[in-house]
This record gives C-alpha cells, sequence and structure tokens, in this order.
C-alpha cells in the first residue's frame, strides 16, 4: 500500500500534472484556432531549455526562472505563428496541421543546433525527501504540484473573469458570432499563443526538474497530451485538467507488480495512452466531457 | 428623415458564384424596414453583404453617411449597427450576463445602463444570468441573441430571420419587442420567413427575388398589392 503510493501514486500525479499543463493548451488552441497543433510537444522543450537557461544565467532555483521562460516561451510562439500559421489560417487546417509537424522539426532541430544532443539537468543539489510515517515525498513533487495547482487556478480565474478570457471562451463556442460581436479576433488568438505558451514552459520546467532536459522530451510527450485532451473532450480545457491526470495515473498505475509480475512492462507505459486514445476515439470521440469531434 | 443605412447595387456572393444582382436598400432613423421574398432569393446574404461578411463585387454600403463598404465587423459595430445572425448567434457555454458582455467588446467603461435596459427588455433574461445560455428555451436564446446585439447601443439592429422555429407565443413576443426597440430610437433592418406578420409591422417593406429588388413599398401596402400577394406571400 505505501509502495503504491510513493512509487505510483505520487508519481502518477506528477506526470498527470505535466501533461495536464500541455493538454490544456493544447485544447485551447484546437478550440480556438480549430487545429490540432503537432509542435505543442517540441514548444515544451524550448520552455525547458529557455528555463536551464534562464536559472544558469541568474544562478537562481529553478522555479525562479518560471517567469523568463514564459516570456521567452510566448515570444516564440508568437513569432511561430506569425511566420508559419497565420498566413494559412484562410485556408482548411489540413494545411495548418502539416506546417505544426515541420514546426516541431525546426524547432527540435535548432534546439540541437544550440545546446546539443546531450542530455542536461537542473542544478539542484541532492534534497532529502519529505518523509511523513511512511510516506516519503519528493521536494519536488511537492512543488511541482503545488505549482501546477496554483497555475491552474490563474488560469482559471483568467478565462471567467477578464475580458480578454471570455472573450476566449466566446471565440472558441461560435467563432462567427465573436466576429460579428466586434471581437479583434487576432487579439484573441494572441493571447491563446500566450497561455498556451505559458503552461508549457511550466510544463517543460517541471518534467526538467522531474527528469532530464533533452531535446526529444516534449516530442514524446505528444501522444499523452493528445489523448489527455482527446479524454477531457477537445476544446474544453477544463477537461483536459482531468484528462492529464487520468492519463498520467493511467500510465503509472499499469506498471503496478501484481503477484511478481508487472501489469504492462514499464518499457511499455507510454502504450497506455496509446490505448486509452483508441479507445476513446472508438467509443466516445467527443470526450468525458462532450467537447468537439476531431 | 435621417437615413441610417443605404445601400446601392449591390453585387456579389460567395466564391465565385454571385448570390446579389442588385440590390438597394435604404432604412430611417425610425424604420422597421423587412425584407421578404421566396427562399434563395438572397435576403440573408444582403444582410450579411451589409455587415462586411460577403464579398461585394460592386455596390456601397452607408452607415451614417459614411462608406463602410468591405469593412471589418469590429470596426462596423462601434460605428453603431448591431447584427443577430439566424443560426448560431448566442455563445452557449457563456452564461447569458457573459453573452451580453461580448456584445459591448467593444467598448470600455462602464456597461452597467446598458445591461439594465436589456434585462427590462427582457425580463425571463435577468432570471437566469447566471446560467449558461445554452440551457435556455428557444425563444430565451433568441433574446439573448438581440439583446448581445443592443448592448452597444446601436443606431440600426439587422435581425436575420428572429422568430425562426420559434412557437407562435414567442413569435408574438419577439416581434412585440422588436416595436419596443424601434420605438426607444433603433432602426430596425429585419429578414423574416413570416412575412404577413412581419409586413404588419414594416414602414419599409423589401420583396426580394433572384439577388434583386422586386417591390418597395410599405409593409401595409405590400401586403395589399395583389401581385406581391400572388407571387410572393402565398395568398
Amino acid at each position: 500500500m505505501i509502495e503504491l503510493v510513493n512509487f505510483y501514486l505520487i508519481p502518477g500525479i506528477v506526470l498527470g500534472c505535466i501533461y495536464a499543463l500541455g493538454a490544456i493548451g493544447l485544447s485551447l488552441v484546437f478550440g480556438i484556432l480549430r487545429f490540432a497543433h503537432f509542435a505543442h510537444g517540441d514548444l515544451l522543450t524550448l520552455g525547458a531549455y529557455f528555463s536551464l537557461v534562464a536559472a544558469t544565467a541568474l544562478a537562481v532555483p529553478p522555479l525562479w526562472a518560471l517567469p523568463v521562460a514564459i516570456v521567452a516561451t510566448a515570444a516564440a510562439a508568437l513569432l511561430i505563428d506569425r511566420l508559419f500559421y497565420r498566413p494559412l489560417r484562410a485556408r482548411h487546417s489540413v494545411a495548418t496541421v502539416i506546417a505544426s509537424f515541420g514546426v516541431a522539426l525546426m524547432i527540435r532541430s535548432v534546439i540541437q543546433l544550440i545546446w546539443g544532443p546531450q542530455d542536461r539537468v537542473f542544478e539542484t543539489g541532492i534534497r532529502h525527501p519529505l518523509v511523513i510515517g511512511d510516506f516519503r515525498l519528493a521536494e519536488r513533487h511537492i512543488y511541482i504540484v503545488a505549482a501546477a495547482a496554483t497555475i491552474i487556478a490563474l488560469l482559471h480565474l483568467f478565462l471567467t473573469r477578464t475580458r480578454a478570457g471570455k472573450a476566449m471562451r466566446a471565440m472558441s463556442d461560435e467563432p462567427s458570432l465573436a466576429r460579428v460581436s466586434g471581437i479583434n479576433t487576432e487579439r484573441v488568438v494572441a493571447w491563446t499563443w500566450v497561455l498556451a505558451a505559458a503552461l508549457l514552459a511550466a510544463g517543460g520546467l517541471f518534467l526538467g526538474i522531474d527528469t532530464q532536459v533533452k531535446p526529444q522530451m516534449g516530442f514524446n510527450l505528444i501522444l499523452p497530451m493528445f489523448a489527455a485532451a482527446i479524454l477531457g473532450g477537445i476544446g474544453k480545457p477544463y477537461g483536459a485538467i482531468a484528462g492529464g491526470l487520468v492519463i498520467g495515473l493511467a500510465e503509472e498505475l499499469a506498471t503496478v507488480p501484481i503477484g511478481g509480475m508487472p501489469l504492462v512492462p514499464p518499457s511499455y507505459k507510454s502504450a497506455v495512452a496509446f490505448v486509452i486514445l483508441v479507445a476513446m476515439l472508438l467509443w466516445r470521440p467527443t470526450g468525458l466531457f462532450r467537447g468537439r469531434v476531431f | 428623415m435621417s437615413v441610417i443605412l443605404t445601400a446601392d447595387g449591390l453585387v456579389g456572393g460567395y466564391g465565385d458564384a454571385d448570390v446579389l444582382h442588385g440590390v438597394d436598400l435604404a432604412v430611417e432613423a425610425t424604420d422597421i424596414a423587412v425584407i421578404v421574398g421566396p427562399n434563395g432569393a438572397g435576403k440573408s446574404t444582403a444582410l450579411k453583404a451589409l455587415f462586411g461578411l460577403v464579398e461585394l463585387r460592386q455596390g456601397r454600403v452607408t452607415l451614417l453617411g459614411e462608406d463602410i463598404t468591405g469593412a471589418a465587423p469590429d470596426t462596423i459595430v462601434p460605428r453603431g449597427m448591431g447584427y443577430v445572425p439566424q443560426e448560431r448567434n448566442i455563445f452557449p457555454n457563456l452564461t447569458v450576463h457573459e453573452n451580453l458582455e461580448m456584445g459591448a467588446y467593444t467598448r470600455r467603461g462602464d456597461i452597467g445602463a446598458a445591461y439594465d435596459r436589456v434585462y427590462d427588455l427582457f425580463p425571463p433574461l435577468a432570471e437566469r444570468r447566471r446560467s449558461p445560455a445554452g440551457t435556455l428555451s428557444g425563444g430565451q436564446r433568441q433574446m439573448v441573441a438581440i439583446g448581445r446585439a443592443l448592448m452597444l447601443e446601436p443606431r440600426i439592429l439587422l435581425l436575420d430571420e428572429p422568430t425562426v422555429g420559434l412557437s407562435p407565443l414567442y413569435i408574438e413576443q419577439i416581434f412585440d419587442r422588436i416595436v419596443e426597440i424601434n420605438r426607444a430610437g433603433v432602426a430596425v433592418l429585419m429578414v423574416e420567413q413570416n412575412a404577413r406578420q412581419a409586413l404588419r409591422l414594416a414602414s419599409r417593406g423589401y420583396v426580394l427575388a433572384g439577388g434583386r429588388n422586386r417591390f418597395s413599398d410599405t409593409g401595409p401596402n405590400l401586403l395589399r398589392d395583389p401581385e406581391v400577394a400572388r407571387s410572393f406571400l402565398g395568398s
């Protein structure tokens, strides 16, 4: 029981938070720009590298580097939108989807060119876990979950309390009505990228702290992030949070040993997200929270 | 009489196919203007063209004396023209109150008085202001749609089939409210499928067919015209 919590449940929640941060942005972009953004994972990688560079250059703890990483990642997302997605806006969304594959490759290559192919780690020093009874909580896990929860709460406030946030929800609901209401749709698009990038910078930082920073880290996350977004109902940012946690927990819990043998060998755990994704698309393509059909 | 909106010789449509082949309209400040005509006559397209939502190859649209031909909605709305599309005219996942707020999006500053006016006009909305608009009945949704367009206190309101799909009771209510809105000083231009009922209210009626003006007169005069009745009102 203790083992289940320490080695499966807690890592599952941490992973789920990271997936959720990516999936929310994926869901927002799909709702407002109406395309599946395949460069989302690589933008997360970029966010992780920006965090690493900022933390090293400013010699501050990783979490302190987050604001800098958010600004840099948002700027990159806006630039990418301006250069590659905006010219295709009037076309069928398939064009933009394909463009996003290209952007994904470009980001990954640029990262390798600048920072090299080797893995890097955040300098956090050796920290002893917090021990409560038999439960062991790594400090990084506590603050990853706390920070993710804070960010999601702030996002909720933004979407429900601010003029820009409501305009985003309006445009996700009925884009043509948003236009005839006089909403400046390009500005809403810009807000969407800023939010998605902020969430990705956080996701990249957290994944980097939890594991390593490497050029493929985000690409490997594309599948679980899409699975989480679809599970939550595409275009439903709150659903994506639940979707992320379900996928993260499912991946970790699937490797729990039963009778000496793991249910799913750990090296196959990313297949769990894939199975959930396929099952959802087959039986309930609108997701758990009745989003759009892909 | 001050002219609010004019359209001269509108020709255009979607892509290569023209739907409008020369449509003229004029709406004055006190008018309820009604466009009727058979299916495919270009009624809704004409309304969209006024709002910059249709590619115009020829013609000119003016609002309060200024040329707005081809202008984007976010520049037209603040100049005093509101538009209520026929379908998808509410934000279903936003609350009633948020729907209204989106109607005032281009306006900064206090919009409290604008909310009050809409809630006074449509009391059922005041009770449901915290509900997602998608959970309302058809008639109430139409109230949200019209209310949203009224939030900027437009000089003229364009309505695309405001009573389509509503029960007779609601049709009556919506028409009553439209008259009330007009009495408060908002010019109205609407496309209507319930032609007889709408023309009865119309100080100006247009019969469109094949993308062209066929008849224009006051609503009651059009109703009395035997040719209009025979060809377009299905007497």
